[in-house]
């Protein structure tokens, strides 16, 4: 389609849209942050896109993944992603992996990639998640929900952002009793969409070791640094 | 030394805690021991996620320094 991406540029240059079409990302989770974020992934036109969720919709899923709807519960996460974003964009080469995210195939699964973004619901896994990232040299973009709440970071090789962040030995949050909102995980979605272009164009401005702390309720962002 | 406390997220609620708190502690006082000395026992609450001071993350054995502004976050990993 030839005028695809004409809304794009101007954000983004010719040349960097055509770059766009080289670079790849792995998402894992394909629930409400992960969900956004393949699409807006995907209507930036990002070349090459896998991605990772061995979970199936539920009815409980549907007041906030984009990817769900009465139609597809009981469907694997990972599937349906693959098959709504051949109907968004048809040029970006997506593999699903329906599979959960496991010491075992930790690294297997982002090997390769240019950036991971980090759609999980669960602290163990994501600090898994940022062994792997380190030692396959790939950045990851974190996000995470709860509520009115939520927050994003961007994490290069050899920071330890998550680790520090979550430093004890609980694997969940607030989330348990806040639930999850519509509108939380569209805003930290489309952050985490957004520092994923900069990543892949080597653009400046990326939060790299910082935290962001979105409080929708009191519209209050702040900033705290994770550096030495 | 005088520390600014502020609570974020659900700890503002938890804790009946919206505004800045301004408390007097010792010299080399924790974070810990701060957010103690203001009423606010975060180790009853099970989503209590980790501390800034001055915008900077640190640990809550870490020590405070006069006029430091101490930020207190729950918790938050859904997805």
């Amino acid at each position: 389609m030839k005028n695809r991406y004409e809304r794009n540029i101007g954000t983004v240059s010719p040349q960097e849209q055509e770059l766009l079409k080289q670079r790849s990302v792995c998402v894992i989770g394909c629930g409400g942050l992960g969900g956004g974020v393949i699409e807006g992934l995907s209507r930036l036109g990002v070349g090459r896109l896998t991605i990772v969720d061995g979970d199936v919709f539920d009815v409980s899923n549907l007041n906030r993944q984009v990817l769900s709807s009465e139609k597809n519960i009981g469907m694997l996460k990972a599937d349906e992603g693959r098959r709504q974003i051949s109907e968004i964009n048809s040029e970006v080469e997506v593999t699903s992996i329906c599979a959960f995210y496991t010491e075992e195939n930790s690294r297997d699964i982002i090997r390769g990639h240019d950036v991971v973004v980090d759609a999980l619901d669960n602290i163990a896994s994501r600090k898994l998640l940022e062994d792997a990232c380190e030692q396959e040299n790939i950045p990851l973009v974190h996000g995470a929900i709860a509520g009115w709440h939520g927050q994003l970071a961007v994490i290069m090789p050899g920071d330890r952002l998550i680790h520090t962040l979550y430093d004890g030995d609980e694997n969940y949050g607030v989330e348990k009793e806040t639930g999850n909102p519509s509108f939380t995980p569209a805003v930290v979605g489309a952050l985490q969409v957004a520092e994923t272009l900069k990543l892949l164009l080597g653009r400046e401005g990326v939060l790299a070791n910082k935290l962001l702390t979105v409080d929708i309720l009191q519209q209050q962002y702040e900033i705290i640094d994770f550096g030495e | 030394m005088k520390i600014t406390i502020a609570l974020k997220g659900t700890l503002r609620k938890l804790f009946d805690c919206y505004d800045d708190i301004v408390v007097e502690v010792p010299d080399n006082c924790t974070c810990d021991e701060a957010l103690q000395a203001a009423g606010i026992n975060y180790k009853e609450t099970r989503n209590f996620g980790f501390v800034s001071v001055n915008n900077k993350r640190v640990m809550i054995d870490s020590r405070l320094n006069d006029g430091d502004y101490l930020k207190a976050f729950s918790r938050v990993s859904g997805g």
